[in-house]
């Protein structure tokens, strides 16, 4: 291997007695030769020293001060890492090149030294690159910037942080035309697309390099003695910790994935209450912890002094915890991708094993187990859905730029629409944005105060320091409840817990929070104040959050899956559900891959129809409101609607007409587009969409705990905004795009209507019920329910009244 | 509907309002005048015709009820001045013959010297042998008194078969506290709990009913 281009990393892999990877000389080979590119590797290979000793050979050609490399990477973890791993490289071979972090984690006074004099390197995240941005004089800081690195880029792409990186990419291109971008992914369906994402309209040279390095994954299902026939969310996976406890003994460390943080509470308390003597060696880790214990998570992982830690997607990403040996999944994944990357938490080293260990937490999830088995021998690996066309983060970055140093309009959109999100964007919309940042709105009003951004000189910018401090405590994407803090009443932070579930407690009662179980004693400024409690009771925070979809890939394989039941030869999750499957016979029937199931029953609820499409939570949420609209074209009605993965339900007060609407073409998929507009219209889904739009184009907050900023009286709803919006300003672009975000992310159009093709096609049995079937049962005790009505609202308020009067 | 409280008429408008026939008074709680603008002043593009709605909803009740006094039961104004208050001067001018009262709520920041300026009176509270009329509900209300208030933005959900829902805006009584819904277009709905009411009324688009 001729490595006399690279002498830094000839010396240091000389030096640490390792042969680089093909992959890695072929990056540093493209990197030396000016081009920018994705690197797909799986982790554990050296995949960040394959972008990094490039990066630094650069350097030595023409060292120039201030910053030289950004490092981006979606989670604070993983920051520390790539942080460890080059800081070691420039100690061990005495380099010059400094190295500094910046994200939510670090001091003030970190952050005042950065400023006087940056490092060489700096790792971040996309939220502290455009706080960055927001800063006087960022010009001066990035001018010698020759290098940004996405890591984790298949992560950020499908999430409005990416479209944040793309944006901030086209205004450091603009600050240096030479700059090199370089992304680092691992394998997903759309990896092409994902290069053009990430490299924009730029032009220069570019490259994909790939491995052909494959990481073994085991795959194990643990799998109940006795299979519960009528199955229901959450209850199974508790009643399996006594298989999970010998997993933990016999293995050096155990990370345990579940996929809400209440579940990661529940998870944690219930092992340390079976097997006490987990005290000390057993932690648990998700992001409403504090940073100093998350810290400590992590660093008592490193150092192999844990011997498991309850985790939830906080620990997915590429952070290398060698210690770690095995990985447990609790409940489904929801997606082949989100399998393999947590399964690699485990066996870091290059040419380990991976051992992963699925616990089901309702039977019927054990189908999953096999479905999870065969996806990822095929490799057969969702694609990431890049999101187009944010004028929500558009408006954001807008007004970030305006905060700093000011903007002119036709420079901007010049270099915006170079990016993947926007290039579509045309002058008229762009100049909808800025009306919307200087005037509030397209509505030109005579008499008006409105004050944001203000245009002198041409330049766009923020005058106001109250507006400016505002929006910078306001930067990012990821829009979550107002959360307040929770501290102890003698000093010391331990997290922060969503103000709805506080505010449901009174001082006096108790709570689990961090594995502990504490006591309210008051709430004030958006701070409670607590104490240990020796009590055993208490509540447990539920967080939104277990709402994933299912993905296409996985919910493609449970129906092959389904299939193999009562073939000869068939996987051990099949055959274990047996007594199931037998009893969803006898009560009903177990639809073969040619057959689509309808199930009718009457309750005192009132009349449902279930559907059995198996095509993930969101297709079903998707195809349910387009089937209640055309049945409620036969007469109007009003339907409660639930879905889980497998199917939904459509529920009413009337009697549903479901074979005439099969009559009518229930299923027709050659217009569509019509009846998913109107469905979409009538539905609450595009009113929830813009919760998250609202927000992050700054008309909603929730106040900002532990900040002294008065907010009281500018708080409101993103529904009382919807609803104006809706009367006042129809064509206002961030409702729109609410729309938009249902059509493409709620709906998955695409997959819906491929859905109703095969539905089409198949044989469709419909089974009157006297009992629930075990199909059925999970859907019915879902408690998220979607609404859907055509009738006249008065309508509706006379039949409750009149059937109140009646009782 | 007309009902009675501690021996004195009422009418619940379905325009979410009380109306007290024998002193023609009319009573109205939480409009939030000027909050568009004064979210638009804070670079916050709540469009400010939405707010016109209240002003078309005070003129026609007005003119429907002609009472003779208005209390208004606090958060009139939704914050400090603004460019909405001559809005409002324009419907005080119309209505000279209308004695106007503010009872003044937590949002209620502009200076009282701006409402004596065009007669409408400010007071924390207004008290009679029977009434005590207040913004937000008060502690020790007087044996045999009844606090009529608003602030609380009270809403019911009405459930039905196909467990389907709906929430409305309500007049809440609870033993000695009548809560008014609140009147204005650009504010939301706090869910109550029905049991613990002694009295329910539904608002409902053409009428009010008891629940």
């Amino acid at each position: 291997m001729d490595l006399s281009k690279h002498p830094i990393a000839e010396q240091w892999f000389k030096q640490s007695d390792w042969q680089p990877y093909d992959f890695q000389v072929n990056t540093w080979d493209a990197i030396g030769k000016g081009y920018s590119g994705l690197l797909n590797a799986p982790t554990g290979f050296g995949k960040t020293y394959a972008i990094w000793f490039g990066v630094l050979q650069q350097y030595y050609k023409k060292q120039k001060p201030g910053i030289h490399c950004l490092w981006i990477t979606p989670l604070r973890a993983l920051s520390k890492e790539i942080y460890m791993a080059t800081e070691r490289v420039s100690d061990g071979l005495g380099l010059s090149y400094t190295i500094g972090l910046r994200s939510g984690d670090t001091s003030l006074k970190e952050r005042t030294q950065q400023k006087k004099k940056m490092p060489n390197g700096l790792i971040t995240t996309p939220e502290s690159v455009h706080l960055l941005l927001a800063a006087k004089g960022y010009n001066d800081t990035f001018k010698n910037l020759q290098f940004v690195i996405i890591d984790e880029w298949h992560e950020l792409m499908g999430t409005k942080r990416g479209v944040q990186i793309e944006l901030a990419l086209s205004r450091l291109k603009a600050i240096n035309p030479e700059l090199k971008i370089w992304g680092i992914s691992a394998t997903i369906g759309n990896l092409e697309e994902a290069e053009e994402v990430l490299l924009g309209g730029y032009g220069g040279k570019r490259t994909m390099i790939r491995t052909n390095l494959k990481k073994r994954i085991e795959i194990e299902t643990i799998i109940p003695e006795v299979i519960e026939k009528y199955p229901w969310g959450g209850h199974l996976g508790i009643k399996l910790m006594e298989e999970v406890l010998p997993i933990i003994h016999k293995s050096n460390s155990t990370l345990l994935f579940t996929n809400t943080r209440s579940q990661c509470e529940i998870w944690y308390q219930r092992l340390l209450e079976r097997e006490p003597d987990l005290a000390g060696a057993m932690a648990l880790h998700h992001s409403a912890l504090s940073d100093e214990t998350r810290l400590w998570v992590e660093n008592a992982l490193h150092e192999g002094i844990l011997k498991a830690v309850v985790c939830t997607s906080s620990l997915d990403l590429g952070v290398d915890f060698r210690p770690v040996d095995t990985v447990i999944q609790i409940g489904s994944p929801k997606g082949v991708a989100r399998f393999m990357q947590r399964a690699g938490r485990s066996g870091h080293q290059p040419g380990a094993i991976s051992k992963i260990y699925f616990l089901p937490t309702h039977s019927l999830e054990i189908i999953e187990g096999s479905a999870l088995r065969h996806a990822v021998t095929h490799s057969e690996i969702e694609q990431r859905v890049p999101y187009i066309r944010s004028f929500d983060v558009l408006i954001q970055y807008l007004v970030t730029l305006a905060v700093s140093d000011g903007f002119r309009a036709n420079e901007t959109y010049e270099e915006v629409i170079k990016t993947h999100c926007f290039n579509s964007v045309t002058r008229e919309e762009f100049n909808w944005c800025l009306l919307f940042i200087t005037d509030g709105g397209s509505m030109l009003e005579a008499y008006d105060e409105f004050h944001k951004v203000v245009i002198e000189n041409g330049l766009y910018v923020v005058t106001s320091k109250r507006v400016a401090m505002r929006h910078r405590l306001g930067i990012g994407t990821i829009v979550s409840d107002a959360m307040i803090q929770v501290t102890y009443v003698g000093g010391g932070r331990i997290g922060s817990i969503e103000e709805w579930f506080i505010s449901r407690l009174s001082p006096g009662d108790s709570f689990w929070f961090t594995g502990k179980n504490l006591e309210l004693i008051r709430i004030k400024d958006m701070t409670a104040y607590v104490k240990r409690s020796a009590g055993n009771k208490g509540a447990f925070p539920s967080w939104q959050g277990g709402r994933m979809p299912l993905s296409s890939q996985l919910s493609s394989t449970i129906r092959m899956k389904l299939d193999e039941y009562g073939k000869k030869k068939t996987d051990i999750e099949i055959s274990s559900l047996s007594q199931l499957f037998e009893e969803q016979k006898m009560r009903s029937h177990l639809p073969h891959n040619d057959e689509l199931l309808i199930e009718k029953i009457k309750t005192r609820d009132g009349y449902h129809v279930f559907f059995y499409p198996f095509e993930g939570r969101n297709v079903h949420e998707g195809m349910a409101s387009l089937f209640a609209y055309r049945i409620s074209q036969i007469k109007p009605m009003t339907f409660s609607i639930a879905m889980n993965d497998y199917g939904f339900e459509l529920l009413s007060d009337q009697e549903i007409p479901v074979e005439e609407a099969l009559g009518n073409a229930l299923f027709d998929s050659s217009n569509i587009s019509a009846d998913i507009y109107a469905s979409v219209n009538i539905s609450e889904m595009a009113k929830r969409k813009f919760r998250d739009i609202a927000t992050i184009a700054g008309l909603v907050f929730n106040g900002y705990p532990g900040k002294a900023v008065k907010t009281r009286h500018v708080q409101a709803n993103s529904q009382l905004f919807f609803g104006v919006f809706t009367d006042f300003d129809p064509n206002n672009l961030l409702l729109q795009q609410a729309y938009d975000e249902v059509m493409t992310f709620q709906m998955e159009q695409v997959r819906m209507m491929q859905a109703l093709q095969r539905m089409e096609t198949q044989h469709v049995i419909i089974k009157d019920l006297e009992k629930f079937s075990p199909f059925c049962f999970p859907i019915l005790t879902e408690r998220f329910r979607e609404k859907f009505t055509n009738e006249k609202f008065e309508d509706r308020v006379k039949k409750m009244l009149e059937q109140l009067d009646r009782a | 509907m007309t009902i009675d409280i501690s021996g004195v008429a009422f009418t619940l408008l379905f325009q979410k309002a009380l109306y007290k026939p024998d002193e023609e008074l009319l009573i109205i709680a939480d409009v939030h005048l000027g909050k568009a603008s004064h979210f638009r002043k804070n670079g916050i593009s709540l469009p400010s015709s939405a707010q016109q709605g209240d002003y078309d909803n005070l003129r026609s009740l007005f003119d429907l009820v002609q009472p003779k006094k208005v209390y208004f039961l606090g958060d009139l104004f939704h914050s400090s001045l603004n460019d909405d208050w001559h809005n409002f001067c324009d419907l005080v001018a119309a209505y000279k013959h209308i004695q106007f009262t503010l009872v003044r709520g937590n949002h209620d920041l502009i200076n009282g010297s701006k409402f004596h300026d065009i007669c409408v009176a400010v007071v924390d509270t207004i008290e009679d042998e029977l009434f005590i009329y207040s913004h937000e509900p008060l502690n020790n209300v007087a044996a045999g008194k009844v606090n009529v208030v608003g602030h609380i933005h009270p809403g019911v959900v009405l459930s039905g078969m196909g467990r389907q829902s709906v929430k409305l805006p309500c007049f809440y009584m609870q033993e000695q506290l009548m809560i008014l819904p609140a009147f204005g277009v650009l504010t939301g709905l706090y869910s109550m709990d029905q049991n613990k009411a002694s009295h329910v009324y539904l608002v409902l688009s053409d009428s009010v009913r008891r629940l």
